[in-house]
């Protein structure tokens, strides 16, 4: 087993058991729990279900098992009633924080993590020191807007979120500066390997990006 | 990504991998990386058992960390794109037409 994943997945899955800009640490616990049980479910509830009636947990239901359903209608109607824009974005944060650490130990075949007890303390509110409405993202972003491609710009409102986004890709796919280089790999599967894997669970996760 | 990265490195990938499952997209276990994908897209864990088992048996156990590494990767970026309403800049709507028309995506929820 590659050391540099063990040691990516568990620092995400710390970093879901402590306190978020907008959310406590259990309350963040509870939104990876929904996550990772709509994720392993062999028979979810359906997209337009709310199976909690509790916002966070809805949206991370949703986002763990149908994220490819999620309008931006939907988007607007939670944001608008349910939840600030800056919770949703700490929801997809954590969300892929532990749905990456599950998704791979179900792919290798190995015991599926656990999530750390939830250390104590207030919500950090680390956000990004000037927010903008984007053109290419439905949640607000860091300032300047669509700087960067939108995926990359994507949890940059809040900083830590985007900084775990940013570790764990690096450890399971590559760095930024390995994919300036289309000949770069880990010395097992090549560049075209790598994305027939990402291509083909992509488009059956309906993802049009 | 896959026709841009796959060309770079010396052969033009078959999309039908992608948009099917069919072959093995021109491409050493391409067969097998597909199983494996599939099976992971999937909710059958015996499924999961043998695709990860074949993937490991041909390519070695190394290969298929690796592949289930990537696999967890789009899980993750999947849900950042769909869960922020990532969309691609005016710029690239030609190309993307294109793309799009060959893996036949248009109609995806999370294109609208």
């Amino acid at each position: 087993m590659r050391a540099d994943l063990a040691d990516a997945h568990g620092a995400s899955l710390a970093h879901v058991a402590h306190p978020g800009a907008r959310f406590e640490a259990m309350r963040r616990c509870a939104i990876a729990r929904a996550a990772q049980a709509a994720y392993l479910q062999r028979d979810p509830a359906p997209p337009w279900a709310r199976p909690y009636d509790d916002p966070a947990l809805d949206v991370a239901h949703r986002l763990g098992r149908h994220a490819g359903t999620i309008t931006q209608a939907w988007y607007r109607q939670v944001v608008e009633t349910e939840l600030e824009p800056l919770d949703w974005v700490e929801v997809v944060g954590i969300v892929v924080a532990v749905i990456s650490p599950v998704a791979f130990a179900r792919a290798a075949g190995l015991a599926l993590p656990e999530l750390p007890q939830p250390a104590r303390g207030d919500p950090t509110g680390h956000v990004a020191v000037e927010l903008a409405d984007a053109a290419l993202n439905w949640v607000p972003v860091a300032a300047p807007a669509d700087a960067r491609a939108s995926v990359v710009q994507a949890l940059s409102a809040l900083p830590d979120e985007d900084a775990n986004l940013w570790r764990l890709a690096a450890t399971q796919y590559m760095s930024d500066a390995q994919m300036s280089d289309p000949a770069w790999n880990r010395g097992t599967l090549s560049r075209p390997q790598m994305e027939l894997v990402a291509g083909r669970l992509s488009l059956l996760r309906q993802c049009f990006f | 990504m896959l026709s841009w990265s796959s060309t770079k490195a010396g052969g033009p990938a078959d999309l039908g991998a992608i948009v099917d499952g069919s072959g093995d997209g021109g491409l050493p276990h391409g067969a097998e990386l597909v199983a494996f994908a599939e099976a992971i897209a999937g909710w059958d864990d015996d499924q999961l058992d043998r695709a990860r088992a074949r993937l490991a048996a041909v390519a070695g156990e190394a290969f298929m960390v690796d592949a289930a590494a990537v696999a967890a990767n789009f899980e993750m970026m999947t849900r950042v794109a769909d869960g922020t309403g990532a969309r691609f800049p005016a710029e690239a709507s030609t190309f993307r037409a294109d793309l799009d028309q060959q893996l036949g995506i248009g109609g995806f929820t999370s294109n609208h």
